[in-house]
């Protein structure tokens, strides 16, 4: 029989179970993600009291005042160096840490766990720590810097503008690490001995195995952790909203903390939900570009 | 050949200033958490209290309310896990094992959903929560956690199903086995390791989330512990920083202990499922 040599063969291979079978997560995503989506983009091109009432067709007033708001273009460049720095630092770091903890080491394993730690802990609860240890009076911040000599007078990290974002910028690279760190060990331990030690007996040095043969080899593991990284720090929320919500002076608050407040402080659905939709054509491009690589890891891995 | 204590303590060296920053959050919660509360508003203030006072954690447990937000948090993250597995547990099966025309689709479907956070979302996840009356219910939580947790866990146990191998059903299909018992008797307990593993990460995201409990819940007596916690910060004139750090550490140290237990199995699985 020809059915028998199809590779789903037997009773779930009758045409109609692989659709059952995902059918319950299709139905779920398009409720609590796809209504929202269609709901916000209805919202966005309609006149929209503050309850959520909405009126009439309004010719795309909502994204002209989006983008003639005096905050917006704050905001956006804000969310751009935020993203740009805590990505770029992140990687820049992860390499060589990831590169150690890819040596044999005594404690190696402590050393491992030390360094995912931030992970499990949660962005809130990280953030609620180091506002506590920031505070100008009574953070150990201020105090240990004191103790070693670096520090005469306390500085105000978090209320001052000159500081406070560049200090929520060095914490976002710190949480991002374990992640980052995890997916380019998984690429260093794909990696075959043999192809160092034979370049190692041509004499290759320690630089020059990094750069054209480490580099190259982790690369679709880079793209994927820069493409991903991207995405989750152009939308991080909690730790900005929890260590400053955007103050002093809204000079911390990126697209996404003025997001929440536009549609949750100030009732300005209208704006919210075309910047909601904004955002989510930019992410969206940002995923098609992560398929596309991860499309292409997988090829090149088959 | 290097000497390996000499390199040991070179490695050790390199990696101290990241380890110093990532314990430094656990000492000033472990030093604040532990002191008497005129010692914690002194100046300057130091590492060591005078007393450890392990009385604090009884006091905040009371004075916080922190024990029902423990119990809405350990609903809202099972459940949520347990209705995601169940809806991703056949969807990965069939994405794995199945060919039929729309999976290529499916999967492209799942890395787009997978991409999408809850805050770009969270005013229309919001409006369509109080048009169904689940505002400032447990319930919405589940719904959305489980919604934001389907396309990763769905791509996750794929990438393991795809390494479980299907002749051990084929020879239990031709042994007579129904379906049922095929997936009861050989396909579950084998991929049971990986269901374990995306079951704690899907777990670790509800116990730790934020803005959708900040977003869908209103009444006190139903936050759950990342909530509760920040509301003891957030808004006040007067923080009682002592009580606060005792709660992060009540947050934190479970789930950081989980994490570093199962470090290993949770690495590994997650690069299975990133590479594939």
């Amino acid at each position: 029989m020809n059915r028998a040599r199809t590779p789903a063969n037997g009773k779930i291979g009758r045409a109609s179970a692989p659709y059952l079978l995902i059918l319950p997560s299709i139905l779920f995503a398009f409720w609590i993600i796809g209504y929202p989506i269609y709901d916000m983009a209805n919202m966005s091109v309609h006149a929209v009291n503050r309850f959520g009432k909405t009126a009439a067709f309004n010719d795309f007033a909502n994204y002209q005042r989006l983008f003639s708001h005096q905050l917006f273009i704050g905001c956006l460049i804000r969310t751009l160096v935020w993203t740009v720095f805590v990505v770029g630092g992140t990687v820049l770091l992860s390499v060589p840490i990831a590169l150690i903890l890819n040596e044999k080491f005594f404690g190696r394993t402590l050393a491992r766990i030390i360094i995912m730690l931030p992970w499990a802990v949660s962005l809130t609860m990280t953030g609620i720590v180091w506002r506590w240890s920031l505070n100008g009076q009574f953070g150990m911040v201020n105090a240990t810097l004191r103790e070693f000599g670096l520090q005469d007078t306390p500085i105000e990290w978090l209320a001052t503008s000159t500081t406070a974002f560049p200090i929520l910028i060095a914490i976002g690279i710190l949480v991002s690490i374990p992640f980052t760190v995890t997916v380019i060990l998984g690429g260093l331990s794909s990696l075959q001995a043999d192809v160092f030690e034979a370049a190692r007996i041509d004499g290759a040095t320690a630089w020059q195995r990094f750069r054209y043969l480490t580099l190259p080899l982790i690369r679709p593991f880079l793209n994927i952790v820069l493409v991903l990284n991207f995405i989750y720090v152009f939308n991080s929320f909690p730790l900005i909203w929890v260590m400053t919500q955007g103050d002093p002076a809204n000079s911390t608050d990126i697209l996404v903390t003025w997001l929440y407040k536009l549609a949750f402080r100030y009732g300005e659905l209208g704006i919210a939900s075309a910047l909601s939709i904004v955002m989510f054509v930019i992410l969206l491009a940002l995923t098609i570009t992560y398929a596309a690589l991860a499309m292409r890891n997988e090829r090149s891995t088959a | 050949m290097e000497h390996p204590v000499r390199k040991s303590l070179l490695m050790w060296l390199l990696l101290s200033p990241l380890v110093i920053l990532i314990l430094f959050p656990f000492a000033v919660m472990v030093s604040t958490a532990v002191k008497p509360r005129v010692e914690v508003l002194m100046y300057p203030p130091s590492w060591f209290p005078s007393e450890i006072r392990l009385q604090n954690f009884v006091d905040m447990w009371h004075a916080t309310r922190l024990g029902p937000a423990v119990m809405n948090s350990l609903v809202v993250s099972i459940a949520a896990t347990a209705l995601c597995l169940l809806v991703a547990i056949p969807a990965a099966y069939a994405a794995a094992r199945m060919e039929f025309t729309g999976r290529k689709l499916f999967r492209q479907f799942l890395l787009v959903t997978q991409m999408l956070s809850p805050i770009v979302l969270v005013l229309g996840i919001f409006r369509l929560m109080a048009k169904m009356g689940f505002v400032d219910q447990l319930p919405a939580l589940v719904l959305a956690y489980v919604a934001f947790n389907l396309a990763f866990s769905v791509w996750m146990l794929q990438a393991y199903f795809q390494t479980i191998p299907k002749e051990l059903e084929e020879a239990a299909t031709l042994d007579g086995a129904s379906t049922m018992q095929r997936m009861r008797l050989i396909f579950l307990p084998l991929a049971a390791p990986a269901i374990g593993i995306t079951a704690v990460f899907i777990f670790i995201y509800c116990w730790n989330e934020f803005v959708l409990a900040m977003t869908l819940l209103r009444s006190p007596e139903k936050s759950t512990l990342t909530l509760q916690t920040f509301s003891l910060v957030g808004g006040r004139y007067q923080v009682e920083w002592d009580h606060v750090m005792a709660a992060t550490l009540v947050a934190s140290v479970p789930v950081a202990a989980i994490f570093a237990l199962l470090q290993r199995s949770l690495v590994s699985g997650l690069t299975v499922g990133a590479v594939k």
